[in-house]
């Protein structure tokens, strides 16, 4: 079976060959005769091209994390600091409302693809109330900037702040590691309930590059 | 060397083709399969259904993911030199593979050290916001052995062809394998990288007795869940603010509605006097 196919595939080469030659008589006559390879019997070559690599870990692309976000029009200047996830799966967040936390998992802002999520508590025990508090009152079109730890300056423009009751945070689109690069803001809002310690709501503001 | 850049160009035109869609992941009635080859000292080439897929397939190696439609295929292992796979040194074997399901045939060493071909299904289920995934196969001509990640056994008794998994939260082990019951290193120590959203699986090939023990990896990327919130907001402040401003504008309403009534009754009453 294969070696029918090796042998078409013979044929069809001198095929080739041929009519190359015969399109441009006289064009090439360093070219070497076809009769050498068609005589030598023909390994198989693989129908398709399939990747292969060694089998060892690829090279991680190392991240470069935001260090600072200013948004200048609601008097926004924070430092942030990577953070993961706490214990019931939750987003983890710096204890201090003045400093926001970059969702290490997801994407950064020199990240060719995905959402960079940066959140802040509006307010905690024992602290001032923080600057994303005024989330709520940053209009569409301003001009939010990150600084990654490489010192590069990224500006997003605003294109919606919303409120969202908790537990409809539409966290797989706004978590997004893929076909999006949008820079998400993320406090709390809304009533708060004392005895649980929680808003009712989230505040989200989206902002997309302007590069 | 040139082979490899074929590769990741065609790892990139596959990439490039599938925006928005993991590349390991498996678009509608078909299967994902990757091979890799676990036996020590013996280029192959393999043929699936008849026609040769890889060609000159070196140990050590690991091809695809290939996007397949389901269905039974019969592979076959012969030397780099055969025209055909009339005479294979391995199969031919029929690995059936199942619509949405994610594969990795390992050509290894048996136990007892002859040539054979294992069928996994790798676990592509979504792994926790936070976690990464490790699986872990016994590949080599080697008896049980127990898997160890900082000094303590945390996969005990794994014989060849068993693999076992774990569910851990993202970042570096020091990971080592030792015959079972015992702690002292066959392979490794060895930094294993767990990345959150990322199925990362170790195979342990060779043999034991020829002492090329190897560690092969493979990772299948995009398994990542979002977290379930953000709890932004602890202390009330914030609202309690609010509340106090918008009651500051309700007594302030309130004391100018009083205001205005009173210099009201104010006007009424020195007209009745006059």
């Amino acid at each position: 079976m294969s070696r029918a196919i090796a042998g078409v595939g013979a044929s069809l080469a001198i095929a080739l060959a041929l009519t190359a030659c015969g399109s441009s008589p006289g064009a090439a006559p360093s070219a070497p005769a076809p009769t050498a390879t068609a005589t030598a019997t023909p390994l198989p070559t693989p129908a398709i091209e399939v990747p292969i690599a060694a089998a060892t870990p690829p090279p991680a692309r190392l991240p470069v994390p935001p260090v600072r976000v200013v948004a200048a029009s609601i008097d926004v200047d924070m430092p942030v600091v990577p953070v993961g996830v706490e214990a019931g799966g939750f987003m983890e967040l710096p204890v201090d409302p003045a400093i926001g936390g970059w969702y290490r998992f997801g994407a950064d802002p020199a990240a060719s693809d995905g959402n960079v999520v940066i959140s802040a508590h509006v307010d905690a025990p024992q602290y001032p109330i923080g600057p994303l508090s005024r989330l709520r009152d940053l209009p569409a079109g301003e001009i939010v900037e990150v600084t990654d730890a490489a010192g590069e300056v990224r500006r997003y423009q605003v294109q919606s702040v919303t409120y969202y009751p908790k537990a409809d945070l539409p966290v797989d689109e706004l978590f997004a590691r893929s076909g999006t690069r949008n820079l998400v803001l993320i406090t709390c809002g809304g009533q708060f309930d004392s005895r649980t310690g929680r808003y009712a709501d989230n505040v989200v503001a989206i902002a997309t590059p302007t590069m | 060397m040139r082979k490899k850049v074929l590769a990741g160009i065609a790892a990139g035109i596959v990439a490039a083709l599938s925006v928005g869609i993991p590349a390991t992941a498996a678009t509608n009635g078909n299967a994902v399969l990757s091979v890799l080859h676990g036996i020590p000292d013996t280029p192959v080439d393999v043929y699936v259904n008849g026609a040769l897929t890889l060609d000159d397939f070196q140990p050590g190696d690991l091809a695809g993911p290939l996007d397949l439609p389901a269905g039974a295929y019969e592979v076959a292992l012969t030397a780099t030199d055969a025209t055909d796979d009339s005479a294979p040194v391995l199969g031919p074997v029929t690995l059936t593979l199942e619509a949405g399901k994610n594969y990795t045939a390992v050509a290894h060493l048996n136990a007892s050290g002859s040539p054979t071909v294992t069928p996994y299904v790798n676990d592509t289920s979504p792994t926790a916001a936070g976690e990464g995934r490790l699986t872990v196969r016994h590949d080599a001509a080697a008896p049980a052995v127990d898997v160890l990640a900082g000094g303590t056994a945390v996969i005990s008794d794994l014989a060849n062809p068993e693999e076992a998994t774990l569910n851990l939260p993202a970042g570096t082990i020091q990971a080592s394998v030792a015959a079972a019951g015992t702690t002292d290193p066959v392979i490794g120590p060895a930094p294993v990288d767990v990345q959150e959203g990322v199925l990362t699986i170790a195979y342990a090939w060779g043999s034991l007795e020829d002492d090329n023990l190897e560690l092969a990896v493979q990772t299948i990327t995009g398994l990542h869940s979002a977290p379930d919130g953000v709890n932004s907001g602890t202390g009330g402040q914030l609202a309690q603010r609010d509340l106090f401003l918008q009651s500051m504008w309700a007594i302030g309403g309130l004391v100018v509605a009083a205001a205005v009534a009173a210099s009201a009754l104010v006007v009424v009453r020195s007209r009745a006097r006059r």
